[in-house]
């Protein structure tokens, strides 16, 4: 009986450690570096004077041309990102595409000597990265067992709990 | 009792027996095409509960009872949720150092990341189809019987 208690304390000893485990590599919310929330890179351009263009609030004019080129709308506004050096917010106005209020768009940031743009929206990733990224063609699929992995297992965990509480309160016969 | 309750009813069984295979086989088969079509553990596990369902009321309760016995229902419905979490866990050995927990790329399942992850898709999709299909009997089985032991109570009712 002893020897079962000590076994039960390491075990559960090993469980907890394995969550705080888990627990640590949880994204933390709203960091616009998590797996799910990557934006999609567009291309690089050379530092130059755009990023002193830039830290003046100017759109430059190669940034324009170059999104210009792959048919993506130009940018109306430029803003650094506060507290982070070298990276930069860029809008598009409101209604340049289908968002009914201005939208950030760009991420503009400076690595070595490239300024490399990605682009925001999680929807544009999802829908265009999803099957490159899973080889599942179903975008709702990847979307709930994949992406959304945590929230699937939280439903399940949901489904499971009701029903154990339904046994508890409705079963009363002798065995379980 | 066993004509009162329109058991015995030569139709519904006949359609029941016939219906049921057919049922189950859909059910699996939303179940294994949850990642391709429209589908999934869910869904497919409901569908795959309504054929017990449909067992129980074209047959009878100790009938159906016995075909999908509560211990194994318990169990089943635990084993789903340990199919998931357990291949997250397994995600987390294959990444030791990482902690990539249900990031199913990296079980080695094939050579391909993308694939790996497509498969491990599938094999959480298998869990969630078990523990919603054995819950929802279960639930179904709670509400139908009595309080007291309901098997006696219906052998006794029907002598």
């Amino acid at each position: 009986m002893n020897r079962l208690r000590v076994i039960a304390l390491i075990v559960i000893v090993l469980l907890c450690a394995l969550f705080v485990y888990i627990a640590e590599d949880i994204p933390v919310f709203g960091d616009p570096n998590a797996p799910p929330i990557k934006s999609v890179e567009l291309f690089t351009l050379e530092v130059d004077h755009v990023a002193s263009l830039m830290d003046q609030h100017v759109v430059p004019e190669k940034l324009s041309k170059e999104l210009a080129k792959r048919g993506l709308p130009p940018p109306s506004r430029v803003e650094k990102i506060p507290g982070i050096e070298g990276e930069w917010n860029a809008f598009i106005a409101k209604e340049e595409l289908h968002y009914a209020k201005e939208e950030k768009y760009y991420w503009i940031r400076e690595e070595g000597d490239k300024l490399r743009i990605s682009r925001y929206a999680f929807v544009a990733r999802w829908i265009e990265k999803g099957l490159e990224e899973t080889a599942v063609t179903n975008m709702v699929t990847y979307g709930l067992a994949d992406y959304r992995g945590y929230d699937t297992l939280g439903e399940t965990t949901v489904i499971f709990t009701a029903g154990v509480s339904v046994i508890l309160l409705l079963r009363r016969r002798s065995r379980l | 009792m066993k004509e009162k309750q329109g058991e015995g009813n030569i139709i519904v069984e006949t359609v029941a027996r016939v219906m049921i295979p057919f049922i189950q086989l859909f059910g699996l088969y939303v179940i294994t095409h949850g990642a391709g079509g429209p589908g999934g553990g869910f869904q497919g596990g409901v569908v795959f509960a309504s054929a017990f369902i449909l067992y129980v009321i074209a047959f009878n309760l100790t009938d159906g009872g016995a075909r999908f016995p509560e211990s194994g229902n318990i169990i089943l419905s635990s084993l789903g949720l340990y199919i998931y979490a357990g291949i997250g866990l397994l995600a987390i050995f294959f990444t030791l150092g990482a902690a990539q927990y249900l990031n199913y790329g990296f079980i080695p399942f094939t050579s391909h990341f993308e694939e790996n992850r497509a498969l491990g898709m599938d094999f959480v999709e298998i869990g969630i189809g078990i523990t919603v299909m054995a819950i929802i009997v279960s639930i179904f089985f709670d509400l139908a019987l009595k309080d007291g032991d309901g098997k006696e109570e219906e052998e006794e009712g029907s002598r």
